[in-house]
């Protein structure tokens, strides 16, 4: 028999990623997203799905992307892909984004398997930024 | 130990918090040195903890207005809609297998509907207005010479809409038509006479009113033809209507809840109107806001609402520490949008954006001033992110 001293009632969200689709990193990007916003003086490409619309901007300085930033309209993964993906690749060179793969945003961010295809709307709308920058 | 104190719960359509009478008299009757034992005992235990099962659901009886021995308990009011549903439509199978309902209801009804649907019943589902609210001449339209059964809920848990179940009843009277009502959301918060009204089959939980989840209860009406077969065998408990050991501490503690309902009604009513006019007032004008469901025939302990042009997910991360229901499934690996909102004709996008805020006996002010500001901040920081769509 248990005495009182041994019912277990302490909990922590954090430590226990059963209880919380989103985890630390993907909360912070979508409470903090530092790059949300037009940049001006640069330009701007978009893509959209059903279920997300992402649009970038940025501005280049020759071959480097020295801002980029987003709006995007989506769940908190989508909104946490888009800020990724400007902190992480604001001051690459464009060849960089050209290759840009969002599969190193699903794995960082843990995106379960029924979001891929929304996050897919990010690569989409990072190619239509590369065509306007070579343009 | 956790306080729970880090969010705001306005969830209370979900599930309510314990009462801490009811609790203690859960404790009470738990441990060796209490009630605890088989109430269908002939011992002397046995006849103790009976008398708690009897006075508790002279209390529930008190609640809803009739005799203690028309009410069966069951888990939750789950199993009491597949009691009332499944078992009222076999036992008057022989006369008709035409059912009928709203495709608004809970799961717990709409799915039984379905199962009975694929056993060969037929079931007419009929739609409400685009307020939520079932017409009562639509319903007397939808019926048949077969018809036996329809079941349409009293306060629907996602809307607050109440529906005029006297007017259905009467006219499921005047056809000899059984007529079951589930009473989750309204048991222990609206007026429920059913000495007077004229309703065959109740379904409630405990947990909706502050009593612990686990035990529900099915009232069936004394009157002929008004009787449901069995689901569960193994046992002549409760007349063999619903067998299995009866759990004294969670019918105590049901009974304990209704008892204090009962008493608390009114003022309980108020502050609830008072919180929804409140957060009301303080949301209304977002824009693109709307409110879901009729607010006429409103339960004011409800509160749904959508806004246009914003992705639910994300306004319910942005909302926390709120904790409130979504317009959709609450699984993340399934966010179809709220089957009950589509049916008053919501878009999908609409439905997925809605929100339902409910509201409790604990629930202070400050919590619902906070849910206003949240609620507005939280629309504006996702629109502000949000791209501008091409006119």
């Amino acid at each position: 028999m248990s005495g009182d001293s041994d019912i277990d009632l302490d909990i922590d969200l954090e430590v226990d990623p059963q209880v919380d689709p989103y985890g630390p990193l993907v909360r912070a990007l979508f409470e903090r997203p530092e790059h949300a916003g037009a940049v001006t003086g640069g330009v701007s490409a978009g893509a959209e799905g059903p279920e997300a619309r992402v649009q970038l901007f940025a501005r280049p300085d020759g071959e480097t992307v020295t801002h980029l930033g987003f709006r995007a309209w989506g769940c908190p993964h989508v909104i946490a892909a888009a800020e990724y993906f400007c902190a992480n690749h604001q001051g690459s060179a464009l060849s960089e984004l050209e290759a840009f793969d969002v599969s190193e945003i699903i794995e960082k961010l843990s995106v379960p398997a029924e979001k891929t295809g929304r996050i897919l709307v990010l690569e989409d709308a990072v190619r239509a930024l590369c065509g306007r920058l070579r343009q | 130990m956790s306080t729970a104190t880090s969010f705001v719960y306005l969830d209370y359509a979900a599930t309510t918090p314990v009462d801490r009478e009811v609790a203690a008299t859960l404790a009470a009757l738990l441990t060796e040195d209490a009630d605890f034992a088989n109430p269908s005992a002939p011992h002397i235990a046995g006849r103790r903890a009976g008398v708690h099962v009897r006075r508790a659901a002279s209390r529930l009886a008190a609640l809803v207005g009739c005799r203690p021995d028309r009410l069966v308990w069951t888990s939750g009011a789950t199993e009491s809609n597949n009691l009332a549903i499944v078992g009222a439509a076999r036992y008057r199978s022989n006369r008709g297998r035409h059912l009928v309902t709203m495709p608004t209801e809970h799961k717990a009804v709409t799915d039984v509907f379905r199962a009975l649907e694929r056993q060969g019943f037929d079931v007419t589902w009929i739609e409400p207005g685009t307020d939520g609210v079932l017409d009562p001449a639509d319903f007397e339209a939808a019926l048949r010479e077969d018809t036996q059964l329809a079941s349409i809920m009293h306060v629907n848990n996602e809307t607050g809409v109440i529906q005029d179940i006297d007017a259905i009843g009467d006219i499921c009277r005047s056809r000899d038509i059984l007529f079951h009502v589930d009473a989750a959301q309204s048991l222990g918060k609206l007026p429920i006479d059913l000495d007077t009204q004229p309703v065959d089959l109740l379904s409630a939980s405990a947990h909706k009113i502050y009593g612990p989840a686990g035990i529900g209860l099915l009232y069936i009406a004394d009157r002929p033809g008004c009787h449901v077969e069995a689901l569960l065998y193994g046992g002549a408990q409760q007349r063999g209507i619903r067998p299995g050991t009866l759990p004294v501490h969670l019918i105590a503690g049901f009974g304990k809840a209704a008892e204090i309902a009962a008493a608390r009604m009114d003022d309980d009513y108020g502050h609830l109107q008072r919180l929804r006019d409140t957060l009301w007032a303080g949301i209304r004008e977002v824009a693109g806001l709307y409110r879901n469901g009729s607010a006429v025939r409103s339960f004011p302990g409800i509160l749904n609402v959508s806004v246009d042009d914003i992705e639910g997910e994300s306004l319910l991360l942005a909302l926390e520490p709120l904790c409130v229901a979504t317009g959709s499934a609450c699984n993340s690996k399934d966010r179809e949008p709220s089957y009950v909102l589509r049916a008053l004709g919501l878009s999908d996008a609409a439905a997925q954006s809605a929100i339902r805020f409910s509201f409790g006996r604990m629930t202070r002010m400050a919590d619902v001033e906070l849910a206003a500001e949240r609620y507005g901040d939280a629309v504006a920081r996702l629109r502000q992110i949000a791209p501008v769509r091409a006119a």
